[in-house]
C-alpha cells in the first residue's frame, strides 16, 4: 500500500480566501493511501518545502501530493524538494486548487468541494505513478544564427567569443540588415554604418564563425542539442575567393535594375555589391536580372548572350556555371534573428504612397539622408531633384490602426521621425519640418530629451492629429489633417511627405513554419513567456533576437541578441542534456503500423522502424517515438486507435484512476 | 461657458444605454474630424473627435446656460451620418451611433431642433415628413397606371417619401417605372399602405416613432408577401437591410441601380439613345460608404451611349463628400456658406461636367437647391432618369 503525503497550501489569502483549507485536509485524510496530511501558509517557502522533506523522511512517504498553484509555477520546486529527500521527483503530483478552484469560483463551498475532489484525484493518480529517470541527450557544440542584421551579428559574435563555433546564415549578399541602411541613429546620432561595419568585419574574420551569405535555411530537423539544418547557398556566379571587388564588372554590365539596398531610389547593375563596406567584400550576379537569365537553346543548353562582366574581370572570378549548393550542418542551438520589413498598406496608399513620387517611407528617407545613399546624403525630392523646403512627416501610418493596418505600436517611429526632422533641419537649415503624431512614445534612455531637442532647437512643428488625405496640387503635396490640440483643421503645402510605416516581421514570419515554432497573428515569433522567458521559444534550443520577435529599436535588439546568445551558450556549455522523461512510448508488438501518430506529431518525434524476422526478412513497419524529440504532448497517444501508445506519467491506469475519483461533489460543511 | 468638467455618471450611463458605448474605443486621434465633410466648410468648426470624451465624462447638456445648451444641441445635430469618420476611423468607432445615442436623450426630453421635431411629428401622423395626406402617397403613379403590389410580381417598388410627393423627385419615380417596364420586370407599389422607412428619424434620435413606422412597414411587407423591394433611396435600402431584421422582416432589398446594372448585364435593358454629354457621378454616402455600392451606378452610366463619365478628383467613392441631407440634415435650414451641398456642386462643376448624376433623392434635392442658388450651369439628374431617356428609341 502506497504511503501518500498530502500537503495543502494556503498561498497566503490566495487559496485560503475561497477554499476551506481545513476541510480539504480533513477530506484528504480519508482518501485511502493518504498517510500524512498537512497544511501551511506558503508551502513554496523554504520552511514549507522543509515540511515536505521532513515528512517524507520521517514517515517514509513514497508518494507526495502538493495542493497549491499551477504546476507551471512550482512543480519543479517540489520535485526538487522530493529529490532532496530521496524520493523520485516523478512521484510528486500537483493538485491545482488555486487557478482551478479559489481563483475561478466565487462560492467558497463549491470551490472547497472542488478542491477536495481535485486532491483526491491527484492522490489516486500518484498512487499509480512510476518512478521515471531523466533522458540524457548529447549536445552538438555549435550554434546556428539565422539572419545577419545587427541582432544576428551580435548574437554570433557573443557565442563565438565564448569559444563555441557558430554558423551565421544571411539571405542577402552582405551582412548588415536594415541597420546598414540607416543614416544616423537616435538619440546619439552615431553614424549607423560606422558603428555596425566594425562588427561585420569581426564576424568575417572570426575563426569560429562560418559565414554563409546569399544563403537560406531550407529545413530544420532534430531537437534541442541535436538539430540538423539544411542550407541552400544561392549561386553568386562570382568566386568570393577570387573577387577583388574592383568593380570593373559592374562598370561593364549593361543591365541596370532598381537598387533594393537604396529602397529603389537608385539603380545598380545586375552584377553588383550592395554597398562599399559589404561583408563579404565581393560582387554578386543577380541571376534574375542578368541578360543571360532566360536564355536557353532549344536543346536545353544554356546560352550566354552577354559575357561583358567576365571579359573585363581580371582575376577571372566570374563563373556562369555555378550551381546552388545544399549543405547540412549539425547544431545544438538556434538563434532566430530574421528582422523586419516596413509594411506598405492601405494607410500608406491613402497618404499618396505609390501615387506621388515625393511621398516616401521612413527607410527611403533614411537612404536619402545617408552619405552612401542615392543622393550622397543630400535631401532632394525624387520627382525633380529639388531641395524641399516644407517636409511633412506622418507617424502611425498603419500602426495602431486595427481597421486599416496593424493594431500594435511599431515602437521606433516616434524616435526615427524626430531624428528625420532633426537631420532634415541640419542638412537643409532653411527647411521647415512638420510632424503629425498621435502620442509621442519616447520611453528609452535619452529619448524624451532627443524629441525635445528636435522641437526646441530645430523648431520642428509637432501637430497632434491624423491626416485625412494627401494629394498633389500646383506642384505641391497638399496635406490635409487636424490638430486636435487646437481643434482645427490643418492644411500644409509640402514639398515632401515621409511616412512612418508599420514594422512587420520579415516575410510575415514564414521562418516560424520552417522551425516549427509559434508566431502571433502578425507573424512575430512568440517567446515562451513574455516576462520570464523573453528570448526562448517553446521549442527547446531555439531562441529569439531582434525585431523578428516584436518591433524594437537597436539598443533593445542588441540587448536581446546578447541575451539569446547567453541562453545558447548556457545550452552549449553542457556535454549532455537532461530531458523530461514524460515521453511517449509505442507498444511495438501491438502496433499495426497505420502511422496516424506520425501524421499528428508536431515535433517529428515518431519514426518508422523495420521489424525483421530472424532471417532478416522485412516483415512490417512499426512506429517508434524518439524520446529525445518527444515533448510529451500526448497527441499520438489519443490518436492511436488500438491505444498502444502511452505517455510516461500519463498511463491509462493513472488517468482513469484520476477520473474515477471525480464522483459527485463532496459535501463541505460550512466550518 | 463652463470652464470645468465635473463628471456626471448619470448622463454618461444614459448615453451608454442608448448605444454610445463606442466612445470607449476612441483614442482622440482626430481622424474623424480630418475626414468629416464639415472640414470643407471654412466657417464651421466641428471638432467631432471630442464627442466621445464628452460622453465618457457625461459632460453633455450639463450647462445651466441656455445658449450653451443650444450650441451643444446644434453641434450634436451637425453630424449628417455620412459614415466618412466610421469608414476611416482606425479603431472602428461609429460616431453616428454615438451621436444617435445622445440624440435619443435629447428627443426624449423634447430638446431637439424644432424643424426635426416637426418632421418626426408628421411622419408619426401621416407617414411622410411633408405632412401630405397619407392617401396621396400613391398619387404619383396613377397617371402611369402602376399597379398595386401582388405576391406574383417580381418586385415591390418602394419609392420612399420624397419621390412620392416632391414634384421634381416624382420624375425619378416615373423614370424608374419606365426602366422596369422596358426590362419586363413585373412590379407594383403599396401606396398609402406603407409609411416612411424611418431611417432618417432613427438617426435623429426619434427611436419611438421609428419603431412605430418601421414595425408597421415590416408587418405590411410580410403580409403583402414581399420578397424583394427595390428602393430609389439608399436610405430605405440601408434600414431595410441592416435594421428591419429587428422586426423579423424577411425580404431582400436592392437599390435600383443594382437592379438596373444587372438588367443591363443580362441584356434585358439596351440603352440606345446617345446622350452626348459629360456626366459626373456623385456617390451618395448611404449608397457608397454605408452599403458598399460604388460600381453599379457607374456601370449603368457607362452603358449609356455617348456619355462621358467623369469623376470628382480626390473626393469620389469612399472619399465622397456628403450633400448634407442625411440624419435629418434635409430638414435643417443652413445659412449660405454653411451648406455642404454648395461645396459638392462646386466640385462637380469644376470637372467640366454638364450633368451631375445622383442616385439618392436627398442628394437630388440638396444639389438642385445649390445649383439654383449658386446659378451654376449644371443639371442634376438621377441615374434612373438618364437611363430611362436612353431607352427611348428615336423611332418609338
Amino acid at each position: 500500500m502506497a504511503k501518500v503525503g498530502v500537503f495543502v497550501c494556503h498561498c497566503g489569502e490566495n487559496i485560503a480566501r475561497n477554499v476551506k483549507v481545513q476541510e480539504v485536509v480533513d477530506f484528504a485524510h480519508e482518501v485511502p493511501g493518504a498517510a500524512v496530511t498537512e497544511h501551511y501558509p506558503y508551502m513554496c517557502s523554504a520552511p514549507g518545502q522543509q515540511l515536505v522533506i521532513d515528512a517524507i523522511r520521517e514517515h517514509g512517504l513514497d508518494r507526495v501530493v502538493i495542493a497549491a498553484c499551477s504546476p507551471q509555477l512550482h512543480e519543479p520546486t517540489f520535485r526538487a524538494a522530493a529529490a532532496q529527500a530521496g524520493l523520485n521527483p516523478h512521484l510528486v503530483e500537483i493538485a491545482n486548487i488555486r487557478e482551478h478552484c479559489s481563483w475561478v469560483h466565487r462560492d467558497p463551498i463549491a470551490a472547497s468541494a472542488k478542491a477536495c475532489q481535485t486532491v483526491a484525484a491527484a492522490v489516486e493518480r500518484v498512487k499509480r505513478a512510476k518512478p521515471l529517470d531523466p533522458i540524457e541527450v548529447p549536445v552538438t557544440k555549435r550554434a546556428l544564427v539565422i539572419g545577419g542584421g545587427v541582432a544576428g551579428i551580435r548574437a554570433a559574435l557573443d557565442i563565438a567569443n565564448s569559444g563555441q563555433p557558430v554558423v551565421l546564415v544571411e539571405r542577402q549578399p552582405s551582412l548588415g540588415g536594415n541597420m546598414s541602411r540607416l543614416s544616423e541613429t537616435f538619440p546619439t546620432l552615431d553614424c549607423s554604418q560606422c558603428i555596425l561595419t566594425p562588427l561585420m568585419v569581426q564576424v568575417s574574420r572570426h575563426p569560429l564563425i562560418e559565414l554563409m551569405t546569399y544563403s537560406e535555411v531550407e529545413a530544420v530537423s532534430g531537437y534541442v542539442g541535436n538539430f540538423t539544418v539544411r542550407i541552400t547557398r544561392k549561386p553568386r556566379y562570382v568566386k568570393i575567393e577570387d573577387c577583388t571587388a574592383c568593380g570593373d564588372c559592374a562598370a561593364a554590365c549593361p543591365s541596370p535594375v532598381a537598387n533594393e539596398f537604396d529602397m529603389g531610389l537608385s539603380t545598380r547593375k545586375a552584377i553588383y555589391i550592395p554597398f562599399p563596406q559589404a561583408v563579404p567584400s565581393t560582387y554578386t550576379l543577380d541571376a534574375d536580372r542578368c541578360l543571360n537569365a532566360n536564355l536557353q537553346s532549344p536543346t536545353g543548353f544554356r546560352v550566354l548572350g552577354c559575357i561583358r562582366c567576365a571579359e573585363v574581370c581580371k582575376p577571372r572570378a566570374i563563373d556562369f556555371d555555378m550551381q546552388p549548393e545544399v549543405v547540412e550542418r549539425r547544431v545544438g542551438a538556434i538563434i532566430v534573428a530574421t528582422g523586419y520589413d516596413l509594411q506598405i498598406g492601405q494607410q500608406a496608399r491613402e497618404c499618396g504612397y505609390g501615387v506621388y513620387p515625393d511621398v516616401m517611407d521612413g527607410l527611403e528617407f533614411e537612404r536619402m539622408l545617408s552619405a552612401s545613399g542615392p543622393t550622397e546624403g543630400e535631401v532632394r525630392r525624387p520627382s525633380d531633384g529639388k531641395t524641399p523646403a516644407d517636409v511633412v512627416f506622418i507617424q502611425c501610418v498603419g500602426s495602431r490602426n486595427p481597421k486599416h493596418g496593424v493594431p500594435y505600436c511599431s515602437r521606433i517611429c516616434c524616435m526615427y521621425t524626430a531624428k528625420h526632422a532633426l537631420l532634415l533641419r541640419h542638412k537643409v537649415p532653411e527647411s521647415r519640418a512638420f510632424v503629425f503624431y498621435m502620442d509621442i512614445r519616447a520611453g528609452g534612455k535619452g529619448y524624451e530629451e532627443f524629441v525635445h531637442r528636435a522641437m526646441e532647437e530645430e523648431r520642428v512643428m509637432y501637430i497632434r492629429g491624423r491626416v485625412s488625405q494627401v494629394y498633389e496640387e500646383d506642384g505641391k503635396l497638399k496635406v490635409l489633417g487636424v490638430d486636435t490640440l487646437s481643434g482645427k483643421q490643418v492644411e500644409i503645402n509640402a514639398d515632401l511627405v515621409v511616412l512612418a510605416s508599420a514594422m512587420e516581421p520579415t516575410d510575415h514570419g514564414m521562418i516560424a513554419g520552417t522551425l516549427r515554432i509559434a508566431a502571433d497573428e502578425h507573424g512575430f515569433l512568440k517567446e515562451a513567456h513574455p516576462k520570464l522567458r523573453p528570448v526562448e521559444t517553446l521549442t527547446a534550443g531555439i531562441f529569439l533576437a531582434g525585431a523578428a520577435q516584436a518591433p524594437k529599436d537597436i539598443p533593445d535588439t542588441v540587448a536581446q541578441a546578447s541575451a539569446a546568445a547567453a541562453k545558447g551558450m548556457e545550452l552549449l556549455s553542457h556535454d549532455a542534456l537532461e530531458r523530461d522523461p514524460t515521453t511517449a512510448s509505442v507498444n511495438q508488438t501491438a502496433c499495426a503500423g497505420c502511422f496516424e501518430c506520425l501524421q499528428v506529431c508536431p515535433y517529428g518525434a515518431i519514426e518508422r522502424q523495420e521489424v525483421r524476422d530472424r532471417q532478416g526478412n522485412l516483415q512490417r513497419y512499426v512506429a517508434w517515438s524518439n524520446p529525445a524529440m518527444c515533448e510529451g504532448c500526448g497527441l499520438c497517444a489519443v490518436t492511436c486507435r488500438g491505444g498502444f501508445i502511452d505517455v510516461a506519467g500519463y498511463s491509462d491506469e493513472q488517468v482513469f484512476a484520476q477520473l474515477g475519483a471525480l464522483g459527485p461533489l463532496p459535501e463541505v460543511l460550512g466550518r | 461657458m463652463d470652464a470645468r468638467i465635473r463628471p456626471d455618471w448619470d448622463i454618461r450611463d444614459a448615453i451608454l444605454d442608448m448605444g454610445g458605448g463606442d466612445a470607449y474605443k476612441c483614442y482622440q486621434c482626430g481622424k474623424c474630424m480630418a475626414v468629416c465633410p464639415w472640414s470643407h466648410v471654412e466657417t464651421v468648426l466641428f471638432p467631432v473627435y471630442r464627442t466621445p470624451q464628452s460622453v465618457k465624462f457625461g459632460a453633455i447638456m450639463t450647462s445651466e446656460d441656455a445658449e450653451q445648451i443650444e450650441r451643444e444641441v446644434e453641434e450634436v445635430y451637425r453630424c449628417v451620418g455620412c459614415e466618412s469618420c466610421s469608414t476611416w476611423c482606425p479603431h472602428e468607432v461609429s460616431m453616428p451611433t454615438i451621436m444617435r445615442g445622445i440624440r435619443r436623450i435629447l428627443v426624449e426630453y423634447g430638446s431637439y431642433p424644432s424643424q426635426l421635431a416637426d418632421a418626426v411629428g408628421r411622419i408619426a401622423s401621416s407617414g411622410n415628413p411633408f405632412g401630405e395626406p397619407r392617401e396621396n402617397r400613391g398619387q404619383w403613379a396613377e397617371a402611369l397606371e402602376v399597379q398595386a403590389f401582388t405576391p406574383d410580381m417580381d418586385v415591390l417598388y418602394s419609392p420612399c417619401c420624397v419621390p412620392s410627393y416632391d414634384p421634381r423627385a416624382k420624375k425619378v419615380a416615373a423614370a424608374t417605372v419606365n426602366v422596369l417596364r422596358s426590362a419586363g420586370v413585373t412590379f407594383g407599389i403599396l401606396g398609402e399602405a406603407e409609411s416612411c422607412c424611418g431611417e432618417a428619424i432613427r438617426r435623429v434620435g426619434a427611436e419611438e416613432v421609428f419603431q412605430q413606422v418601421a414595425g408597421g412597414n415590416a408587418s405590411i411587407y410580410t403580409e403583402a408577401g414581399v420578397r424583394t423591394a427595390v428602393c430609389t433611396s439608399p436610405h430605405c435600402l440601408l434600414t431595410f437591410r441592416k435594421e428591419y431584421s429587428e422586426f423579423d422582416a424577411g425580404f431582400q432589398a436592392l437599390h435600383q441601380t443594382q437592379l438596373f446594372a444587372r438588367l443591363i448585364a443580362d441584356q434585358r435593358l439596351r440603352p440606345a439613345k446617345a446622350l452626348g454629354k459629360k456626366v459626373v457621378y456623385h456617390d451618395p454616402c448611404t449608397l457608397g460608404r454605408a452599403s458598399g455600392v460604388y460600381d453599379e451606378p457607374r456601370a449603368v452610366l457607362r452603358a449609356i451611349p455617348d456619355l462621358e463619365l467623369l469623376e470628382i478628383p480626390h473626393y469620389a467613392r469612399e472619399y465622397s463628400l456628403c450633400c448634407g441631407g442625411g440624419s435629418g440634415g434635409m430638414w435643417i435650414e443652413r445659412a449660405k456658406g454653411e451648406r455642404l451641398s454648395d461645396i459638392r456642386v462646386q466640385q462637380a462643376a469644376a470637372t467640366g461636367a454638364d450633368i451631375l448624376a445622383v442616385a439618392c433623392p436627398y442628394c437630388l434635392q440638396m444639389f438642385e437647391d445649390s445649383v439654383k442658388t449658386m446659378d451654376l450651369a449644371l443639371e442634376v439628374r438621377d441615374v434612373a432618369e438618364l437611363l430611362a431617356e436612353s431607352l427611348e428609341r428615336p423611332d418609338v
